[in-house]
């Protein structure tokens, strides 16, 4: 087993505001965690903490071995230089897309691999039509973002992180902002990514998704991993109260197959 | 009493008037080459410059855009040869005033665009490891300039306007050509009127070739929610 | 070479500025009052359907706003007094080309703050029984009027501004003031620094007030 990502102590508030308080994680390489909790549990700080969206007040983030950031006297520093390489090797997907709405489908999903990797024009091109096929909108390609779907923006999102050829995958809600007759396809891309061995980090509101895709499901409250495990004991056996209070305010929660076509 | 209109003698001076709208056009397109690259600095070093450089760039925009433009370019050809011991004259100090002063509003209007870009067109260009300058290189700038170029327009027209002043300090511009006409021929009534109608003519074409843009631009602007 | 920097002349010519100050804030203040009172008529105007008030109206407003001021008050005090038959000083140039200016740039703002009120309003209003200068007066003004107040205000900024072009007729203002000072004490340096600094003083404090202004109601939506 190879770990991927090793999250040690992550702490991070705003202000007075303790939002992650210890948080200690590790995730090999092929894992598909999906992570649950109230809103304001702090699992989006979380995610946006692991490729420095957000600065973390305290702890460690080691990524594929090797320690991000300079430790000195019990506090680490980060380089806007150091985290911006990091940043290339890790993809997230955001709940709005956040497509460029000035740049067709197909340079959307070029810019990384050409702005930041420097690829060369074939290389990103071939990148980008590459991507574009895995989540079916080759056809798109010449496309501007207005004129997709909001299940199509988010697909072109996933293939725009895909085509960094990023070593681990996050999701913050990516389903959250689409009508729900459009939340299937872009489930079904993030199912086929994990069946093909891509790291995946997921946090989401689907719970039959996390039921079906998950390797290992985290429930988080108040900043901390209050319960973890395979789905199974997670979302059908939780130990913890507030894990069964919040199980039981999601009736909607569909057992055991989640429509994903 | 009728006032007897004679446009004759005008007339006859017309090419003056002509040169003098050129030199009007020559003032307000080198301003414009200068202000607007100088606006987008100011307007990033207001935005994103450290504080010794935020705090006296905005107090330089703030200066220029609510002091009398009358008062900046008399001061520029007046004081400042004194005080740096340089000669120079209408013409360059009318470019080095509006220069500055366009730019002061053209920070403004690029400040406006780059702030009204969602933040999420930078949080994604972060997320894929973009640093900041290829950020607003790539993702903001080329979005931000679009819905600027309406309002970019509208400050060049009002710069046009200003540049009526350079006559106070001698440059033959096409109102300073109007005021020697009316001076030589007495007939002001004809040249003023005649001058204000071809002020007209430049001007209320731009405007219409704004709004018209900002129509289409309205049309076919982008409607993403992304 | 290095200036020495010498304001006492500044000092002792400041009653001349402080008359310049005042025929500055007077000639702002009249144009002010006045533009913004007949732009409200010429506004409605335009924002009527019908073609006698709409179209001397339009013609009007895009006269005004697509020539330079500058012009406007120069035709006012050379050409205008030809064919005017009363006396025009430089004072009633300078007033009538800034007011007329006013009066154009005001009534678009009306109109817009005018047009930004929903039409439901004026259907309630109708429904009321009123009728239209009822429906404008009670219902609609009262709204558009507020929305309208950052606008109006950078007008004024403007206004104070374009004050200073009525020292090329020689209106006494503070501009006219500081050049006649300048030419009399060999002081351009200290004297146009200082004029600046006064119009900066003068005119900063509404750009500011605006500013909270548009922030605040921009807040409320």
């Amino acid at each position: 087993m190879v770990e991927i990502l090793k999250i040690e102590g992550l702490n991070k508030s705003f202000g007075d505001l303790t939002v992650l308080d210890g948080i200690d994680l590790s995730v090999n390489k092929g894992e598909t965690i999906v992570v649950i909790g109230a809103s304001g549990s702090g699992k989006s700080t979380m995610l946006r903490c692991v490729n420095f969206m957000e600065i973390p007040s305290g702890g460690r983030i080691t990524l594929n071995g090797s320690a991000i950031g300079t430790a000195s006297n019990g506090s680490v520093t980060y380089s806007e230089k150091e985290l911006t390489g990091l940043r290339a090797r890790v993809g997230m997907v955001f709940q709005h897309f956040n497509l460029f709405p000035h740049m067709t489908v197909k340079q959307n999903v070029m810019e990384g691999p050409k702005t930041v990797l420097k690829c060369s024009a074939v290389e990103c091109s071939r990148r980008a039509d590459k991507y574009l096929e895995k989540v079916g909108l080759g056809w798109k390609a010449d496309s501007f973002p207005s004129q997709l779907s909001g299940g199509q923006q988010q697909r072109v999102a996933i293939a725009r992180a895909l085509a960094m050829e990023p070593e681990i995958m996050l999701f913050d809600e990516a389903t959250s902002a689409l009508d729900p007759e459009l939340v299937g396809e872009v489930l079904l891309t993030m199912k086929e990514l994990a069946d093909e061995g891509m790291t995946m980090l997921i946090v989401t509101h689907e719970l039959g998704f996390a039921y079906t895709v998950a390797d290992r499901v985290l429930f988080l409250a108040n900043g901390k991993i209050l319960e973890q495990g395979d789905p199974e004991s997670v979302l059908i056996n939780p130990q913890q109260d507030a894990t069964k209070n919040f199980l039981r305010g999601h009736g909607s929660f569909r057992l055991p197959e989640p429509n994903l076509d | 009493m009728g006032y007897e209109w004679d446009f004759g003698v005008v007339l006859r001076d017309f090419d003056l008037l002509l040169w003098g709208l050129v030199n009007t056009l020559k003032v307000t397109g080198l301003s414009l080459l200068f202000g607007v690259p100088l606006g987008l600095f100011l307007a990033l070093w207001r935005l994103y410059g450290g504080r010794l450089i935020r705090v006296p760039v905005g107090v330089l925009i703030e200066f220029l855009r609510t002091t009398p433009p009358i008062a900046q370019l008399f001061w520029f050809f007046f004081a400042m040869p004194i005080l740096l011991g340089i000669e120079i004259d209408p013409f360059q100090a009318s470019v080095l005033t509006f220069s500055l002063q366009s730019s002061a509003f053209f920070a403004e209007v690029f400040r406006g665009g780059i702030v009204s870009i969602d933040n999420g067109q930078w949080e994604a260009a972060k997320a894929i490891g973009m640093d900041r300058n290829a950020s607003l290189r790539r993702i903001i700038l080329p979005q931000a300039v679009k819905r600027m170029v309406p309002a970019f327009l509208e400050r060049a027209i009002e710069l046009m306007k200003t540049t009526t002043l350079v006559g106070t300090i001698s440059y033959a511009d096409l109102l300073y050509e109007a005021n020697n006409i009316a001076q030589s021929t007495y007939r002001s009534l004809e040249v003023f009127s005649l001058a204000a109608g071809m002020y007209f003519v430049v001007i209320f074409a731009c405007s219409m070739g704004v709004r018209r843009l900002e129509r289409h631009l309205g049309r076919t602007g982008e409607t993403t929610t992304g | 070479m290095e200036h020495a920097w010498d304001f006492s002349a500044v000092f002792t010519n400041s009653y001349l500025l402080l008359i310049g100050l005042k025929n500055t804030i007077i000639l702002a203040v009249v144009c002010l009052v006045l533009g913004l009172f007949f732009g409200l008529f010429v506004g409605a105007a335009r924002y009527s359907t019908r073609i006698v008030f709409n179209w001397p109206a339009t013609a009007f407003v895009e006269v005004f706003r697509n020539t330079p001021v500058l012009v406007q008050i120069m035709w006012f005090f050379f050409a205008f007094p030809i064919i005017s038959p009363f006396d025009i000083d430089a004072f009633t140039a300078a007033t009538l080309g800034l007011t007329l200016n006013t009066i154009a740039f005001s009534s678009e703002i009306y109109r817009a703050g005018i047009q930004s009120i929903h039409r439901g309003q004026w259907e309630a209003a109708k429904a009321l029984g009123m009728n239209y200068t009822n429906q404008m007066r009670r219902i609609i003004l009262p709204q558009a009027i507020r929305r309208m107040i950052p606008a109006f205000m950078n007008r004024a900024v403007e206004l104070v501004k374009m004050t200073s072009l009525a020292s090329v007729i020689a209106y006494g203002e503070l501009m006219y003031q500081a050049k006649t000072i300048s030419t009399i004490e060999f002081n351009p340096i200290e004297m146009y620094t200082s004029v600046a600094l006064i119009f900066f003083v003068l005119i900063f404090p509404l750009t500011l007030f605006v500013q909270r202004l548009e922030i605040k109601s921009k807040g409320r939506g």
